[in-house]
């Protein structure tokens, strides 16, 4: 983008905030307001929408913030799953699963961190997308409380359903508001500085001053951390786990296309390519059974063609395009 | 025991490392980590298979058409698709060859639906004895010609002027483009080229394995693991971490166990990203322009 573009959406953005901010009012009102006036199966799939909104801001931590592409970022959604179905298997409260999930997933990014993240560009991805499949393989070895290969049960809740899946929706809700909070509050601190300054050039960060190696293991840290939440609220939402289901590579590679569509670093990006992929994806699901994968398939490449930058991009292109042929007139 | 699994971890490896050549070679050259790659071993396995069950044409006799349908297919993606995304961003290259690997699988499910086929050779229950093993006369040929067409394809990139274009590319882009060489155009023979080696290494493995829609997949862990082993874009780096891989495998299998053969794998390619990220014979400049 040239330094005139920024420039001009620099003051755009200063007028339209007041706009933006009156839609996210009124979008988390009818958020909500909405477990009120739908079926369960429209619960089921904006609580999934809600949840990959939390794994989507997890993933812009690292790759839209920090341009490190961990395309397996999935791994620490199914170590929460596992983290808060095994203590709720030994007997611990849900809270205290979910506090679990968050720590464990942030605690091994912390731990794997130091050596991967000295890995660049391709090889820093695929290193994650391995990390992803090992998990599977580590789980199915380690049996025990885990479950192995055949899975882990965890405890039903003694609520009725109903309440149980609006409970959770309300839950997923909060990570979803409670992770782009985080996400628009680390822009503004000194971390978000020092991220943003590595991706854009990592020399130059260091020498800067800024201790590259620990903000980039940090910064994978919240994502891990963020990303656990939502893997711990799933597994006990699905209440039945396994490792090809939680470690599934789809999780991470669906929230990285999401992160694509939504626009990568911004604050509101991640929202809105959660909602347009997952809404878009269920859409295409019950119409076209046979051929979802293929449609859905097509329409990536779509929009990694037309929309590299994601769709807001796109259409603020398409508006100023649409303005200067007015102008020229 | 021992050496009967050393002798078929061998023989496996050159398959691996024909499969993996193609994905290696486009990665060094554009820098594209390639996910639609293991679709086209499937697409090859089932060229193979129709040929076979419509024609009864023998498996090698279809495998250079298989090759042929896949260049096709994999010059008309890159020139088509990948050639305008990669102007972009290269990581993006992921995304959409991720999206092309959902097309060409669903297709493949919708053609063949998900069943299980089979390409059984009239000589495919035969074995001859090696070194006191036995071994299949098909493993044998399917090793022999894997290893066969990635020699040819290290030669012909030393030797022919198109290959040394690819070499070129791969070293320098801007200065190949000075010299005459369309870099689009390389592009698009490297990514067909790498699509047909694909192609034969899923026709070979369809006298091996059975023929499904996830068959290739199945390889995408090798793929990788083979590629960062050998050093990306290397053709020699392949077919001896191919072999190097199919041993290793045997052996984890042997000694360790069958469920421990992934972990070992993994542990294998994580330690090569960590310890010499280049592999064993990359040299630095390939596939660093990302």
């Amino acid at each position: 983008m040239s330094e005139a573009a920024v420039l001009e959406q620099g003051a755009k953005a200063s007028t339209m905030r007041p706009l933006v901010w009156a839609a996210v009012a009124i979008g988390l009102l009818v958020l909500c307001a909405a477990p009120l006036g739908i079926s369960s199966y429209w619960l089921r799939v904006l609580t999934t929408v809600l949840m990959y909104v939390i794994v989507t801001q997890g993933l812009n931590v690292i790759v839209g913030i920090t341009g490190y592409h961990a395309f397996g970022n999935g791994v620490f959604f199914g170590i929460g799953a596992y983290a808060c179905g095994t203590a709720m298997v030994a007997g611990l409260p849900f809270v205290a699963g979910i506090a679990l999930a968050i720590v464990m997933s942030a605690v091994c990014a912390f731990i794997l961190g130091w050596p991967i993240l000295r890995l660049k560009g391709h090889y820093f991805a695929i290193a994650t997308v391995a990390l992803n499949l090992a998990a599977v393989q580590i789980i199915i070895q380690i049996g025990g409380i885990t479950g192995g290969a055949q899975g882990l049960a965890l405890p039903l809740s003694d609520w009725d359903p109903k309440p149980l899946y609006i409970a959770l929706y309300y839950l997923m809700l909060g990570g979803a508001v409670a992770s782009t909070a985080i996400v628009a509050i680390l822009l503004k601190r000194p971390l978000g500085f020092a991220l943003r300054a590595i991706r854009d050039s990592e020399r130059a960060a260091a020498v800067m001053g800024i201790n590259t190696t620990k903000a980039k293991v940090y910064a994978w840290a919240i994502s891990a951390g963020l990303t656990g939440f939502a893997g711990g609220v799933w597994a006990y939402w699905i209440t039945f786990i396994e490792p090809s289901s939680a470690f599934d590579p789809a999780v991470g590679v669906k929230a990285y296309i999401m992160l694509i569509i939504g626009g990568m670093g911004s604050i509101l990006g991640p929202v809105i390519g959660a909602f347009v992929l997952e809404i878009v994806s269920t859409l295409v699901w019950s119409g076209f059974l046979k051929a979802h994968q293929l449609i859905l398939g097509l329409l990536i490449v779509v929009v990694c063609i037309v929309a590299p930058n994601g769709i807001i991009n796109a259409f603020a292109r398409l508006v100023r395009s649409v303005r200067r042929n007015d102008g020229a007139a | 025991m021992l050496a009967q699994a050393t002798v078929n971890g061998i023989l496996l490896g050159g398959l691996y490392g024909l499969a993996t050549v193609g994905f290696s070679m486009v990665w060094g050259v554009m820098g594209v980590i390639n996910l639609a790659h293991t679709a086209f071993i499937t697409l090859g396995a089932y060229v193979t298979y129709v040929l076979f069950e419509r024609y009864g044409l023998d498996p090698l006799l279809s495998m250079p058409l298989a090759m042929a349908s896949m260049f096709v297919l994999g010059y008309g993606i890159q020139r088509l698709i990948l050639n305008h995304v990669i102007r972009t961003s290269l990581l993006l290259s992921l995304v959409v060859t991720f999206g092309i690997e959902l097309v060409l699988t669903d297709a493949t499910v919708l053609i063949f639906t998900s069943d299980v086929r089979s390409v059984n050779a009239s000589y495919a229950s035969t074995s001859v004895a090696v070194f006191g093993t036995l071994v299949p006369v098909v493993r044998l040929l399917a090793a022999g010609l894997s290893l066969a067409l990635g020699v040819g394809f290290f030669v012909f990139l030393r030797r022919a002027s198109l290959g040394q274009a690819i070499l070129a590319t791969a070293l320098d882009r801007e200065m190949s483009n000075l010299m005459g060489i369309n870099p689009q155009q390389v592009f698009a023979l490297t990514a067909g080229a790498g699509a047909a080696l694909a192609g034969a290494a899923g026709s070979l493995s369809s006298m091996l394995f059975p023929v499904s829609p996830t068959m290739g997949v199945s390889f995408l862990g090798a793929v990788f693991v083979i590629t960062v082993l050998g050093g990306i874009g290397s053709v020699e780096g392949c077919i001896v971490a191919g072999f190097l891989y199919g041993l290793v495998q045997a052996w984890a299998a042997y000694w360790l166990g069958t469920s421990f053969q992934e972990i070992v794998a993994f542990a294998m390619f994580l330690g090569v990203l960590v310890v010499r990220p280049q592999g064993l014979f990359g040299r630095a400049f390939f596939g660093e322009h990302a």
